[in-house]
């Protein structure tokens, strides 16, 4: 095994940690809804909402470090440059997510000044983490550029899926720079601030998560480099085509002139179609296969991502995405359903279908399957769609009798928060969110006991 | 537009979007299973997702460059499950025409060497 | 056949990341100055001198701010620099008690406590002035915002965060700034229904 593959089974098994932790601040951040004395005066909701926030995006780019440390060397032949430094950085990323977490727990806020941007919170969404973190999160990202770049430099070849890769990972980098300033300006901080998060997860992080399906698809099912590259360049003009200029459907109403309203509304509408596209790929990979593989798991669960990226950022957007439409339904949990979806079925489940990928080279598995896996990939698929709905319902209620009724002031929001139907919602959501936390369980057993539980392993002829 | 109405645009247009997403994975079977039954359904899906489409432009406040929006995204759902498998079949098709050709110049050489 | 080659598919792809990537930096120049305070959309820091309303404007058919005769926040008309530094420091404070992961800010943050766009504007501070003991509107935000567990507005509570008074007042200052920014009749209807009734 190369070094890059044992350092990315570490980044996964962080991962894995992570998105425990995730699912355990959501669910406390979910109860506060429910119960808002809980905890009052010793873990406030920001504080909850900003580890399950931060913690996805970490245990998200934790999963995609791992999927690509794991596949480079075999892509292009050799040992991933700089493994030595990858692998050091890895403990100290993992200290730094802790002291982080710590100190927002334990800490929780400064004064008004550098000191607490830099050593505490710096409160900005998603990227609250303080900016000695920040600078660290800078250093590991671009040694992982290195590890890439140099690895295909020393190899004296790339390869498409790579090439692009590389590529990609220049924006990504340069686009997190904007974690760090404070911007006095609330509209032009937000501006910035948008470039980050939507060319991240509407862009970079599109292509990366294309890089390792593609990467993940020739392994799984023997696809051909030539017809995952083709796909790979279709899905990257399609998408960032739609999601470039669709950027400006974070621009309606944050100060910006008014031309946003057409441009992002119009080319964000656009972007469910290359999603689309692949879910007709996944149907027909699916039936080149008859479903049958070695990695039954593996194969859901990308099944998972093509539909669960249709419908959660696809479908649960487009619902939100016309400017008329979200005058209303902006700043409400109508945008928690999406954001919950779109996260799932985007990044969440193609991680999860690499992670059993590579389980079934560690653990040495000719055929992958098994009862276990059905239960969490139930639960978890179940608990995060159910939570969804939930939150739609909570999110139109709340469009409606918050902004459209009473418009949006402090009354209006108390109604809307107090409605039966918006309470229900937020219930079901609670219950819903404890279905996905037993399917996280199911999985991490899975994950340890896979190939190590009695009966002994299916042998060859039972894959076939 | 009234909040009602927001709700119900809203809510139409994520059907909208839904039955297409059902249209296209409809017809994708259609291609794998050959069976009429399936095809019927497929067309339903696409029938539904007109339906709505019309709703959407007759009945919403929607201004008419976003019906305009509404109509051309319906054609365009249309024709994409059918070009991106013609799309799959061909790249795949040429994959393995390549590989025969191949295959065949492996074995004519071969047999040139006997 | 063009079709089945990556390369056809990879030069579409530059392209279209190319005539995008350029059509987005040149909106974003343009929207850069509209959003700059002084800019078409977002008013200089010293509009907290003045009074601010939030009216329908026909012409544009959505609610716009409206900047009315002077109004200076805590008694004090402040010039350039000081609204400045103002609105500085109260930006700092919301930064570091990470205001956003609770509030909306143009209805982009949590959506656990209230939208904070037009706050200023709420007209529930009319009646917090008598319960705080305040003589104004900002006064009464301020003694909110040092003690929010005294002045519960409802059962769910805001923490106290140790906001000091003079960080108080700057995001009181930062909150009239933010009432009065274009923000293309977001939120809708604000407050029309309370004046109606």
């Amino acid at each position: 095994m190369y070094r890059s593959q044992a350092l990315a089974i570490k980044y996964f098994s962080a991962a894995m940690i992570l998105f425990g932790v995730m699912t355990l601040f959501g669910l406390v951040s979910a109860y506060y809804y429910l119960n808002s004395d809980f905890l009052f005066g010793i873990l406030p909701f920001n504080i909850a909402k900003i580890i399950h926030i931060n913690t996805l995006v970490i245990w998200l780019l934790m999963g995609f470090m791992g999927s690509i440390y794991w596949f480079l060397p075999g892509e292009l032949g050799r040992e991933t440059a700089g493994i030595w430094a990858a692998e050091a950085l890895f403990y100290v990323f993992c200290t730094a997510v802790a002291v982080v977490a710590v100190v927002f727990i334990f800490v929780q806020y400064g004064g008004s000044n550098e000191a607490a941007l830099w050593f505490i919170n710096q409160g900005r969404k998603y990227v609250e983490a303080p900016r000695w973190a920040a600078l660290g999160i800078v250093v590991i990202m671009v040694v992982f550029a290195y590890n890439v770049i140099g690895t295909a430099v020393a190899a004296r070849q790339t390869t498409g899926i790579i090439t692009v890769l590389m590529i990609d990972l220049i924006p990504l980098i340069l686009l997190y720079l904007i974690a760090f300033p404070a911007i006095s300006n609330m509209s032009a901080d937000l501006f910035w601030w948008w470039w980050l998060v939507h060319l991240w997860v509407e862009a970079t992080w599109e292509v990366l998560i294309g890089c390792i399906m593609a990467l993940a698809l020739m392994q799984l099912l023997g696809t051909s480099r030539r017809i995952v590259e083709t796909w790979l360049y279709i899905e990257v003009a399609l998408v960032l085509g739609t999601g470039i200029l669709g950027l400006g459907h974070h621009y309606f109403w944050i100060g910006t002139p008014s031309y946003w309203l057409t441009i992002g509304g119009f080319f964000s509408a656009l972007e469910p179609l290359p999603l689309l596209g692949m879910v007709v790929h996944a149907v027909y990979d699916a039936g080149a296969q008859h479903m049958k593989t070695t990695n039954r798991p593996a194969l859901y669960w990308m099944m998972a991502e093509a539909f669960g990226n249709f419908i959660g950022a696809g479908v649960w957007g487009f619902m939100i995405t016309l400017p008329q439409v979200n005058l209303y339904a902006h700043g409400t949990q109508w945008t928690v359903s999406h954001g919950h979806f779109a996260f799932w079925g985007a990044y969440s489940c193609g991680v999860i279908s690499v992670l059993y990928l590579v389980l079934q080279n560690t653990r040495n598995l000719a055929f992958v399957d098994g009862s276990l896996w059905k239960w969490s990939f139930a639960a978890l698929n179940l608990g995060l769609v159910g939570m969804t709905g939930a939150l739609l319902v909570s999110g139109f209620v709340q469009a409606f009798v918050e902004r459209a009724i009473g418009g949006s002031t402090l009354n209006a929001f108390i109604s809307g928060q107090e409605n039966a139907w918006f309470v229900d919602g937020m219930v079901a959501r609670f219950l819903l969110a404890i279905v996905f936390t037993g399917g996280y369980v199911v999985l991490v057993w899975d994950v340890l006991t896979l190939g190590r539980r009695a009966p002994a392993v299916a042998t060859v002829a039972a894959a076939q | 537009m009234s909040g009602l109405a927001t709700l119900e645009t809203g809510l139409l247009l994520g059907l909208y979007a839904l039955l297409a997403g059902i249209w296209g994975i409809l017809w994708a079977l259609t291609q794998l299973r050959q069976a009429p039954i399936i095809g019927l359904l497929a067309a339903a899906a696409y029938g539904l997702h007109t339906l709505v489409a019309l709703i959407i432009i007759l009945w919403t406040p929607l201004g008419f460059g976003w019906k305009c929006l509404i109509v051309g995204s319906s054609l365009v759902f249309l024709a994409l499950p059918p070009m991106t498998w013609r799309l799959l079949q061909r790249t795949h098709d040429y994959e393995r025409s390549e590989h025969d050709r191949e295959s065949s110049q492996h074995s004519r050489r071969l047999m040139a060497r006997l | 056949m063009a079709f089945s080659d990556p390369a056809f598919w990879r030069a579409g792809a530059v392209s279209t990341i190319t005539v995008m990537s350029i059509v987005l930096i040149m909106l974003t120049i343009d929207s850069l100055a509209a959003i700059s305070p002084g800019g078409s959309h977002v008013p200089p820091y010293t509009v907290i001198n003045q009074h601010i309303d939030y009216k329908f404007d026909s012409n544009h058919g959505f609610d716009a701010p409206v900047i009315g005769a002077a109004e200076p926040l805590f008694g004090k008309t402040l010039d350039n620099a000081a609204a400045a530094e103002l609105i500085d420091r109260g930006k700092m404070v919301i930064q570091s008690r990470a205001c956003i992961d609770c509030h909306t800010f143009f209805g982009n943050g949590a959506y656990y406590a209230p939208d904070l766009t037009k706050a200023w504007l709420d007209p529930d501070w009319e009646g917090w002035q008598a319960v705080t003991g305040a003589d104004t509107r900002e006064g009464a935000m301020v003694k909110f915002l040092m003690d929010p567990e005294q002045y519960r507005t409802w059962t769910r509570g805001m923490p106290n965060l140790g906001i000091t008074e003079p960080e108080a007042q700057a995001v009181v200052a930062y909150l009239k700034w933010m009432a009065a920014v274009d923000t293309n009749g977001f939120p809708p209807n604000f407050n029309q229904i309370e004046k109606q009734r």
